[in-house]
Protein backbone atom coordinates (compact mmCIF):
# COMPACT_ATOMS: atom_id res chain seq x y z
CA UNK A 1 0.00 0.00 0.00
CA UNK A 2 1.15 3.42 -1.11
CA UNK A 3 2.02 6.38 2.16
CA UNK A 4 -1.18 8.01 3.06
CA UNK A 5 -1.12 11.55 3.42
CA UNK A 6 -3.66 13.95 4.73
CA UNK A 7 -4.64 17.13 3.04
CA UNK A 8 -6.31 19.77 5.12
CA UNK A 9 -8.69 22.36 2.22
CA UNK A 10 -10.83 24.90 3.77
CA UNK A 11 -12.45 26.10 6.34
CA UNK A 12 -11.26 29.46 3.93
CA UNK A 13 -9.26 28.61 0.84
CA UNK A 14 -8.38 29.91 -2.62
CA UNK A 15 -10.60 27.53 -4.60
CA UNK A 16 -13.64 27.06 -2.17
CA UNK A 17 -16.02 29.01 -2.29
CA UNK A 18 -17.90 28.25 0.54
CA UNK A 19 -17.05 28.03 4.57
CA UNK A 20 -16.50 24.41 5.07
CA UNK A 21 -13.42 22.06 5.98
CA UNK A 22 -12.36 18.64 4.30
CA UNK A 23 -9.91 16.42 4.70
CA UNK A 24 -8.95 14.66 1.83
CA UNK A 25 -6.81 10.90 2.78
CA UNK A 26 -4.57 10.37 -0.16
CA UNK A 27 -2.73 7.51 -2.11
CA UNK A 28 0.02 9.71 -4.04
CA UNK A 29 -2.55 11.75 -6.00
CA UNK A 30 -5.53 10.04 -5.73
CA UNK A 31 -7.91 10.46 -2.87
CA UNK A 32 -8.74 7.14 -1.18
CA UNK A 33 -11.35 9.25 1.38
CA UNK A 34 -12.94 12.57 2.67
CA UNK A 35 -14.22 13.69 5.37
CA UNK A 36 -16.22 16.93 6.09
CA UNK A 37 -16.92 19.77 8.71
CA UNK A 38 -19.36 22.51 8.20
CA UNK A 39 -20.00 23.87 11.21
CA UNK A 40 -18.45 27.45 10.20
CA UNK A 41 -21.69 29.62 9.27
CA UNK A 42 -24.55 27.96 11.76
CA UNK A 43 -26.63 31.41 12.61
CA UNK A 44 -29.30 30.18 14.70
CA UNK A 45 -32.06 31.04 11.51
CA UNK A 46 -34.31 28.24 12.87
CA UNK A 47 -34.56 29.66 16.53
CA UNK A 48 -34.67 33.11 15.68
CA UNK A 49 -37.78 32.18 13.74
CA UNK A 50 -39.38 30.57 16.42
CA UNK A 51 -38.76 32.70 19.48
CA UNK A 52 -37.57 36.40 18.08
CA UNK A 53 -40.41 37.04 15.00
CA UNK A 54 -43.93 36.71 14.16
CA UNK A 55 -44.60 34.11 11.27
CA UNK A 56 -45.58 37.11 8.72
CA UNK A 57 -42.17 38.60 9.79
CA UNK A 58 -40.25 34.81 9.39
CA UNK A 59 -40.56 34.95 5.62
CA UNK A 60 -38.26 38.08 5.56
CA UNK A 61 -36.48 36.34 8.05
CA UNK A 62 -35.25 33.12 6.00
CA UNK A 63 -34.69 35.23 2.42
CA UNK A 64 -31.10 35.82 4.58
CA UNK A 65 -30.53 32.20 4.79
CA UNK A 66 -29.17 32.42 1.57
CA UNK A 67 -27.99 34.99 -1.24
CA UNK A 68 -28.61 32.97 -3.94
CA UNK A 69 -31.82 31.34 -3.67
CA UNK A 70 -33.39 33.65 -1.64
CA UNK A 71 -36.87 33.41 -3.48
CA UNK A 72 -36.79 29.69 -2.89
CA UNK A 73 -36.73 30.04 0.89
CA UNK A 74 -39.34 33.19 0.87
CA UNK A 75 -41.56 31.21 -1.48
CA UNK A 76 -41.34 27.58 0.58
CA UNK A 77 -41.76 29.66 4.14
CA UNK A 78 -44.54 31.69 2.25
CA UNK A 79 -46.39 28.07 1.26
CA UNK A 80 -45.90 26.40 4.13
CA UNK A 81 -47.43 29.30 6.69
CA UNK A 82 -49.98 29.42 3.81
CA UNK A 83 -50.97 26.04 4.51
CA UNK A 84 -50.91 26.67 8.12
CA UNK A 85 -53.08 29.70 8.10
CA UNK A 86 -55.30 27.94 5.25
CA UNK A 87 -55.79 30.66 2.41
CA UNK A 88 -55.13 30.07 -1.41
CA UNK A 89 -52.72 33.08 -2.45
CA UNK A 90 -54.22 35.12 -5.94
CA UNK A 91 -53.76 32.87 -9.62
CA UNK A 92 -51.35 36.16 -9.98
CA UNK A 93 -49.08 35.71 -7.38
CA UNK A 94 -48.60 32.24 -8.19
CA UNK A 95 -47.08 33.09 -11.52
CA UNK A 96 -44.88 35.86 -10.20
CA UNK A 97 -43.17 33.71 -7.74
CA UNK A 98 -42.67 31.08 -10.81
CA UNK A 99 -41.60 33.88 -12.55
CA UNK A 100 -38.63 35.21 -10.03
CA UNK A 101 -37.59 31.46 -8.87
CA UNK A 102 -36.95 30.60 -12.67
CA UNK A 103 -34.74 34.02 -13.15
CA UNK A 104 -33.32 33.10 -10.33
CA UNK A 105 -32.30 29.66 -11.20
CA UNK A 106 -30.93 30.70 -14.33
CA UNK A 107 -28.42 33.39 -12.48
CA UNK A 108 -27.97 30.52 -10.05
CA UNK A 109 -27.24 28.01 -12.61
CA UNK A 110 -25.12 30.75 -14.60
CA UNK A 111 -22.52 31.66 -11.22
CA UNK A 112 -22.32 27.82 -10.60
CA UNK A 113 -20.93 27.71 -13.98
CA UNK A 114 -18.53 30.57 -13.86
CA UNK A 115 -16.98 28.55 -11.10
CA UNK A 116 -16.52 25.54 -12.70
CA UNK A 117 -15.17 27.36 -15.66
CA UNK A 118 -12.92 29.28 -13.40
CA UNK A 119 -11.79 26.01 -11.01
CA UNK A 120 -10.96 24.33 -14.05
CA UNK A 121 -8.50 27.20 -14.85
CA UNK A 122 -10.63 28.93 -18.10
CA UNK A 123 -10.56 32.45 -17.10
CA UNK A 124 -12.01 33.65 -19.74
CA UNK A 125 -14.70 31.94 -19.46
CA UNK A 126 -15.83 32.67 -16.03
CA UNK A 127 -15.49 36.26 -16.85
CA UNK A 128 -17.96 35.90 -19.83
CA UNK A 129 -20.45 33.49 -18.12
CA UNK A 130 -20.82 36.34 -14.94
CA UNK A 131 -20.96 38.93 -17.45
CA UNK A 132 -24.13 36.61 -18.96
CA UNK A 133 -24.94 36.09 -15.07
CA UNK A 134 -24.90 40.01 -14.39
CA UNK A 135 -28.18 41.20 -16.34
CA UNK A 136 -30.20 38.67 -14.90
CA UNK A 137 -29.04 40.29 -11.63
CA UNK A 138 -30.35 43.69 -13.08
CA UNK A 139 -33.43 41.74 -14.42
CA UNK A 140 -34.14 40.37 -10.80
CA UNK A 141 -33.37 43.88 -9.00
CA UNK A 142 -35.73 45.41 -11.71
CA UNK A 143 -38.71 42.87 -10.85
CA UNK A 144 -37.66 42.79 -6.75
CA UNK A 145 -35.91 45.79 -6.32
CA UNK A 146 -33.75 43.88 -5.07
CA UNK A 147 -30.36 41.95 -6.63
CA UNK A 148 -30.08 39.44 -3.69
CA UNK A 149 -32.46 39.50 -0.90
CA UNK A 150 -35.77 39.61 -2.86
CA UNK A 151 -38.49 39.58 -0.13
CA UNK A 152 -41.07 38.80 -2.89
CA UNK A 153 -43.06 35.95 -1.90
CA UNK A 154 -44.47 37.23 1.22
CA UNK A 155 -47.12 35.46 3.51
CA UNK A 156 -50.29 35.38 1.38
CA UNK A 157 -49.10 36.57 -2.09
CA UNK A 158 -46.17 39.07 -2.99
CA UNK A 159 -45.30 42.07 -2.11
CA UNK A 160 -44.78 43.87 -5.55
CA UNK A 161 -45.99 43.73 -9.02
CA UNK A 162 -44.81 43.00 -12.63
CA UNK A 163 -44.39 46.50 -14.56
CA UNK A 164 -45.04 46.28 -17.79
CA UNK A 165 -42.09 48.07 -18.83
CA UNK A 166 -39.95 44.93 -16.44
CA UNK A 167 -41.93 42.61 -19.10
CA UNK A 168 -40.72 43.94 -21.89
CA UNK A 169 -37.18 44.18 -20.79
CA UNK A 170 -37.39 40.60 -19.76
CA UNK A 171 -38.61 39.54 -23.17
CA UNK A 172 -35.98 41.59 -24.72
CA UNK A 173 -32.93 40.11 -22.69
CA UNK A 174 -34.31 36.35 -23.40
CA UNK A 175 -34.12 37.08 -26.77
CA UNK A 176 -30.25 38.11 -26.82
CA UNK A 177 -29.75 35.87 -24.24
CA UNK A 178 -31.02 33.05 -26.56
CA UNK A 179 -27.25 33.26 -29.03
CA UNK A 180 -24.79 33.66 -26.27
CA UNK A 181 -26.09 30.41 -24.44
CA UNK A 182 -26.21 28.58 -27.54
CA UNK A 183 -22.72 29.83 -27.43
CA UNK A 184 -21.56 28.91 -23.75
CA UNK A 185 -22.92 25.35 -24.51
CA UNK A 186 -20.92 24.60 -27.00
CA UNK A 187 -17.87 26.16 -25.15
CA UNK A 188 -19.03 24.02 -22.28
CA UNK A 189 -19.54 20.68 -24.63
CA UNK A 190 -16.84 21.09 -26.72
CA UNK A 191 -13.55 22.38 -25.14
CA UNK A 192 -11.34 20.49 -25.09
CA UNK A 193 -9.07 21.58 -22.21
CA UNK A 194 -12.91 21.79 -19.84
CA UNK A 195 -13.27 18.37 -20.89
CA UNK A 196 -9.82 16.90 -19.95
CA UNK A 197 -10.69 18.75 -16.25
CA UNK A 198 -14.49 17.81 -15.94
CA UNK A 199 -15.03 14.30 -18.12
CA UNK A 200 -15.36 11.83 -15.43
CA UNK A 201 -14.44 14.03 -12.57
CA UNK A 202 -15.92 13.46 -9.51
CA UNK A 203 -18.63 11.41 -11.18
CA UNK A 204 -21.83 8.78 -9.20
CA UNK A 205 -23.70 6.50 -11.06
CA UNK A 206 -27.17 6.88 -10.75
CA UNK A 207 -27.85 3.70 -8.42
CA UNK A 208 -25.19 5.35 -5.81
CA UNK A 209 -27.32 8.98 -6.72
CA UNK A 210 -30.56 6.68 -5.58
CA UNK A 211 -28.71 5.20 -2.53
CA UNK A 212 -27.89 8.50 -1.14
CA UNK A 213 -30.87 10.24 -1.37
CA UNK A 214 -29.32 12.88 -3.83
CA UNK A 215 -31.72 15.98 -5.08
CA UNK A 216 -30.72 18.64 -7.66
CA UNK A 217 -29.09 18.50 -11.10
CA UNK A 218 -26.36 16.37 -9.19
CA UNK A 219 -28.86 13.87 -9.34
CA UNK A 220 -30.64 14.33 -12.84
CA UNK A 221 -27.05 14.17 -14.06
CA UNK A 222 -26.59 11.20 -13.08
CA UNK A 223 -29.69 9.92 -14.68
CA UNK A 224 -31.86 10.43 -11.56
CA UNK A 225 -34.98 11.99 -12.77
CA UNK A 226 -35.92 13.56 -9.72
CA UNK A 227 -37.59 17.25 -9.75
CA UNK A 228 -40.03 19.06 -7.11
CA UNK A 229 -41.32 21.04 -10.10
CA UNK A 230 -42.41 17.74 -11.87
CA UNK A 231 -43.59 16.64 -9.14
CA UNK A 232 -45.76 19.01 -7.37
CA UNK A 233 -48.22 21.28 -9.09
CA UNK A 234 -50.31 21.91 -5.94
CA UNK A 235 -49.58 25.43 -5.12
CA UNK A 236 -47.31 26.28 -7.86
CA UNK A 237 -48.27 24.74 -11.63
CA UNK A 238 -44.79 23.99 -12.91
CA UNK A 239 -45.84 22.23 -15.99
CA UNK A 240 -48.78 24.44 -17.05
CA UNK A 241 -45.88 27.10 -17.81
CA UNK A 242 -43.91 24.32 -19.58
CA UNK A 243 -41.59 22.92 -17.25
CA UNK A 244 -39.28 20.13 -18.44
CA UNK A 245 -36.95 17.66 -16.42
CA UNK A 246 -33.83 17.54 -17.74
CA UNK A 247 -31.34 14.35 -17.16
CA UNK A 248 -27.94 13.28 -18.26
CA UNK A 249 -26.19 9.90 -17.77
CA UNK A 250 -22.72 10.86 -16.99
CA UNK A 251 -22.94 11.30 -13.09
CA UNK A 252 -19.76 13.64 -13.63
CA UNK A 253 -18.69 17.40 -13.15
CA UNK A 254 -19.23 17.48 -17.29
CA UNK A 255 -23.06 15.75 -16.93
CA UNK A 256 -23.42 18.68 -14.27
CA UNK A 257 -22.88 21.56 -16.13
CA UNK A 258 -24.75 20.50 -19.39
CA UNK A 259 -27.77 19.58 -16.97
CA UNK A 260 -27.53 23.16 -15.88
CA UNK A 261 -26.92 25.05 -19.62
CA UNK A 262 -30.04 22.55 -20.81
CA UNK A 263 -32.33 23.93 -17.63
CA UNK A 264 -31.36 27.22 -18.36
CA UNK A 265 -33.55 27.22 -21.72
CA UNK A 266 -36.50 25.22 -19.72
CA UNK A 267 -36.40 28.14 -17.04
CA UNK A 268 -36.32 30.87 -20.53
CA UNK A 269 -39.08 29.43 -22.06
CA UNK A 270 -40.98 29.32 -18.66
CA UNK A 271 -40.32 33.06 -17.85
CA UNK A 272 -41.57 33.85 -21.69
CA UNK A 273 -44.55 31.38 -20.98
CA UNK A 274 -45.61 33.25 -17.40
CA UNK A 275 -45.01 36.95 -18.91
CA UNK A 276 -46.96 36.12 -22.11
CA UNK A 277 -49.96 34.86 -20.03
CA UNK A 278 -49.57 36.19 -16.64
CA UNK A 279 -53.32 36.55 -15.52
CA UNK A 280 -55.03 39.41 -13.65
CA UNK A 281 -55.90 39.21 -9.97
CA UNK A 282 -54.88 41.03 -6.71
CA UNK A 283 -51.69 40.54 -5.62
CA UNK A 284 -52.35 39.28 -2.02
CA UNK A 285 -54.69 37.31 0.14
CA UNK A 286 -55.15 38.87 3.65
CA UNK A 287 -56.14 37.25 6.29
CA UNK A 288 -56.21 37.68 10.16
CA UNK A 289 -55.69 33.87 10.76
CA UNK A 290 -52.81 32.78 12.90
CA UNK A 291 -51.03 29.33 12.09
CA UNK A 292 -52.22 26.31 13.58
CA UNK A 293 -51.29 22.32 13.29
CA UNK A 294 -48.62 21.34 11.15
CA UNK A 295 -47.61 21.43 7.45
CA UNK A 296 -44.65 20.27 4.79
CA UNK A 297 -43.85 22.41 1.79
CA UNK A 298 -41.05 20.98 -1.12
CA UNK A 299 -39.59 23.54 -3.42
CA UNK A 300 -37.27 22.73 -6.61
CA UNK A 301 -34.59 25.45 -5.66
CA UNK A 302 -31.52 25.77 -7.84
CA UNK A 303 -29.67 23.20 -5.58
CA UNK A 304 -32.85 20.65 -5.60
CA UNK A 305 -35.16 20.02 -3.15
CA UNK A 306 -35.70 22.16 -0.29
CA UNK A 307 -38.13 21.12 2.29
CA UNK A 308 -39.40 23.58 5.11
CA UNK A 309 -41.78 21.81 7.76
CA UNK A 310 -43.70 24.50 10.51
CA UNK A 311 -45.58 23.59 13.29
CA UNK A 312 -48.24 26.74 14.27
CA UNK A 313 -49.79 26.65 17.85
CA UNK A 314 -52.40 29.26 17.03
CA UNK A 315 -50.11 32.27 18.37
CA UNK A 316 -48.03 34.70 16.45
CA UNK A 317 -44.89 33.01 17.15
CA UNK A 318 -44.26 29.37 15.43
CA UNK A 319 -44.09 26.50 17.60
CA UNK A 320 -40.92 24.77 15.20
CA UNK A 321 -39.76 25.97 11.43
CA UNK A 322 -37.12 23.41 10.20
CA UNK A 323 -35.38 23.87 6.70
CA UNK A 324 -33.56 21.36 4.86
CA UNK A 325 -31.75 22.94 2.25
CA UNK A 326 -30.53 20.68 -0.76
CA UNK A 327 -27.15 20.44 -0.35
CA UNK A 328 -27.78 19.32 2.70
CA UNK A 329 -28.87 15.93 1.04
CA UNK A 330 -26.12 16.14 -0.95
CA UNK A 331 -23.18 15.79 1.47
CA UNK A 332 -22.94 12.11 1.28
CA UNK A 333 -22.34 11.98 -2.33
CA UNK A 334 -19.99 14.83 -2.02
CA UNK A 335 -17.69 12.90 0.03
CA UNK A 336 -18.41 9.75 -1.96
CA UNK A 337 -17.84 11.62 -5.50
CA UNK A 338 -14.40 12.48 -4.65
CA UNK A 339 -12.79 8.89 -4.16
CA UNK A 340 -10.64 7.66 -6.54
CA UNK A 341 -10.34 11.44 -8.63
CA UNK A 342 -6.97 13.15 -8.62
CA UNK A 343 -6.41 15.50 -5.35
CA UNK A 344 -5.72 18.14 -8.60
CA UNK A 345 -9.07 17.78 -9.42
CA UNK A 346 -10.58 18.69 -6.41
CA UNK A 347 -11.50 22.48 -7.02
CA UNK A 348 -13.61 21.72 -10.19
CA UNK A 349 -15.27 19.00 -8.72
CA UNK A 350 -16.13 21.41 -5.91
CA UNK A 351 -17.42 24.16 -8.02
CA UNK A 352 -19.48 21.23 -9.81
CA UNK A 353 -21.44 19.98 -6.74
CA UNK A 354 -22.23 23.85 -6.04
CA UNK A 355 -22.81 23.52 -2.68
CA UNK A 356 -24.42 26.16 -0.45
CA UNK A 357 -23.02 26.04 3.24
CA UNK A 358 -25.24 29.27 4.05
CA UNK A 359 -28.40 27.31 2.94
CA UNK A 360 -27.16 24.27 5.03
CA UNK A 361 -26.07 25.02 8.06
CA UNK A 362 -28.25 28.14 8.59
CA UNK B 1 -48.30 14.83 4.67
CA UNK B 2 -48.92 10.83 5.77
CA UNK B 3 -48.13 10.09 9.59
CA UNK B 4 -47.31 6.87 10.60
CA UNK B 5 -46.64 6.07 14.56
CA UNK B 6 -43.84 4.31 15.66
CA UNK B 7 -41.74 3.96 18.46
CA UNK B 8 -37.95 3.77 19.10
CA UNK B 9 -38.26 -0.10 20.05
CA UNK B 10 -39.88 -0.34 16.14
CA UNK B 11 -38.42 2.16 14.32
CA UNK B 12 -35.67 0.12 12.55
CA UNK B 13 -38.41 -2.45 11.41
CA UNK B 14 -40.83 -0.20 10.45
CA UNK B 15 -38.34 2.22 8.41
CA UNK B 16 -36.65 -1.28 7.25
CA UNK B 17 -39.96 -2.90 5.88
CA UNK B 18 -41.24 0.50 4.39
CA UNK B 19 -37.69 1.60 2.84
CA UNK B 20 -37.11 0.97 -0.37
CA UNK B 21 -34.39 3.51 -2.87
CA UNK B 22 -35.86 2.79 -6.25
CA UNK B 23 -39.18 3.82 -5.07
CA UNK B 24 -38.95 6.61 -1.96
CA UNK B 25 -36.17 9.13 -1.34
CA UNK B 26 -35.23 10.36 2.27
CA UNK B 27 -35.41 14.06 2.90
CA UNK B 28 -34.32 14.44 6.56
CA UNK B 29 -34.89 14.41 10.16
CA UNK B 30 -36.77 16.32 12.65
CA UNK B 31 -37.38 16.78 16.04
CA UNK B 32 -40.10 19.15 17.74
CA UNK B 33 -39.59 20.06 21.63
CA UNK B 34 -42.79 19.28 23.05
CA UNK B 35 -41.83 20.08 26.39
CA UNK B 36 -41.00 16.85 28.68
CA UNK B 37 -40.98 14.48 25.30
CA UNK B 38 -39.75 14.92 22.05
CA UNK B 39 -40.91 14.34 18.57
CA UNK B 40 -38.80 12.73 16.04
CA UNK B 41 -39.80 12.84 12.43
CA UNK B 42 -38.20 10.88 9.53
CA UNK B 43 -39.45 12.11 6.39
CA UNK B 44 -39.48 10.83 3.24
CA UNK B 45 -40.70 11.41 -0.19
CA UNK B 46 -42.25 8.89 -3.61
CA UNK B 47 -40.07 9.01 -6.29
CA UNK B 48 -43.63 8.86 -8.27
CA UNK B 49 -47.00 9.22 -7.75
CA UNK B 50 -48.86 10.03 -5.75
CA UNK B 51 -45.00 11.90 -4.91
CA UNK B 52 -46.38 11.92 -1.25
CA UNK B 53 -44.71 13.16 1.60
CA UNK B 54 -44.56 10.64 4.47
CA UNK B 55 -43.42 10.59 8.34
CA UNK B 56 -42.32 8.39 10.80
CA UNK B 57 -42.90 9.87 13.78
CA UNK B 58 -41.50 8.58 17.46
CA UNK B 59 -41.95 10.47 20.71
CA UNK B 60 -39.12 10.08 23.20
CA UNK B 61 -37.79 11.26 26.58
CA UNK B 62 -34.42 13.18 26.22
CA UNK B 63 -32.59 10.78 28.09
CA UNK B 64 -33.48 7.53 25.69
CA UNK B 65 -30.36 6.79 23.06
CA UNK B 66 -32.05 6.38 19.70
CA UNK B 67 -30.91 3.82 16.91
CA UNK B 68 -29.15 5.19 13.75
CA UNK B 69 -30.89 4.60 10.65
CA UNK B 70 -28.10 4.39 8.58
CA UNK B 71 -27.93 1.05 8.22
CA UNK B 72 -31.18 1.57 6.48
CA UNK B 73 -30.49 4.87 4.44
CA UNK B 74 -26.91 5.48 4.54
CA UNK B 75 -26.94 9.04 3.82
CA UNK B 76 -28.95 9.56 7.23
CA UNK B 77 -25.85 9.95 9.29
CA UNK B 78 -25.99 13.65 8.23
CA UNK B 79 -29.45 14.58 9.44
CA UNK B 80 -28.49 12.45 12.60
CA UNK B 81 -25.47 14.51 13.22
CA UNK B 82 -27.51 17.74 13.10
CA UNK B 83 -30.37 16.49 15.38
CA UNK B 84 -27.01 15.52 18.12
CA UNK B 85 -26.02 19.25 18.20
CA UNK B 86 -29.11 21.37 18.00
CA UNK B 87 -31.59 19.39 19.81
CA UNK B 88 -29.66 17.76 21.76
CA UNK B 89 -30.39 14.28 21.74
CA UNK B 90 -28.02 10.85 21.60
CA UNK B 91 -28.49 9.00 18.60
CA UNK B 92 -26.62 5.20 18.29
CA UNK B 93 -22.78 5.68 16.62
CA UNK B 94 -23.42 9.60 16.39
CA UNK B 95 -20.93 12.19 17.96
CA UNK B 96 -21.21 16.09 18.77
CA UNK B 97 -19.64 18.46 16.10
CA UNK B 98 -20.65 17.91 12.52
CA UNK B 99 -23.21 21.46 12.32
CA UNK B 100 -21.92 23.18 15.65
CA UNK B 101 -18.41 23.81 16.87
CA UNK B 102 -17.63 21.41 19.00
CA UNK B 103 -17.24 23.97 22.01
CA UNK B 104 -20.72 25.52 21.07
CA UNK B 105 -23.79 25.00 23.76
CA UNK B 106 -25.69 21.68 22.86
CA UNK B 107 -29.17 21.68 21.82
CA UNK B 108 -30.24 25.20 21.10
CA UNK B 109 -33.36 23.98 19.43
CA UNK B 110 -34.41 23.12 23.07
CA UNK B 111 -37.13 25.19 25.10
CA UNK B 112 -35.75 27.34 27.50
CA UNK B 113 -32.57 27.66 25.46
Amino acid sequence: MAKQYEIPVGAQHISLLEPLHFKFTTENEKIVSTTANIYYVHRGIEKACCTKFKFRQVSFVVGRVCGLCSISHTTAYSQVAEKLIKIEIPARAKYLRMLVIELDRIHSHLLCLSHVAENSGFEALFMKTMQYREAFMELLEAVCGNRVQYDFSIVGGVARDLKPEVAMMIIGRLKKFKSQLDELVDIFQNNWTLGLKNKNAGAITREDAMRLNVVGPFARAAGLAVDVRNESQELLPWIEVGFKIITETGGDAYSRSLVRLREIYVSMRMVENIINGLPESALITETKAFPDGEAVVRIEAPRGELFYYAKGNKTQILERLKIKAPTFSNVSAMLEGFEGNEYGSVPAIIASYDPCLSCTSR
Amino acid sequence: MKRIETTIQNLKKDIGHFYQPELYHFIVMNAVDLGEKIELQWFFGDYTEPFEIIAFCAQITPDVEIPSITSIVPSAWVAEAELVDLIDIRIENTSKGFVLEPDFESGPLRKGK
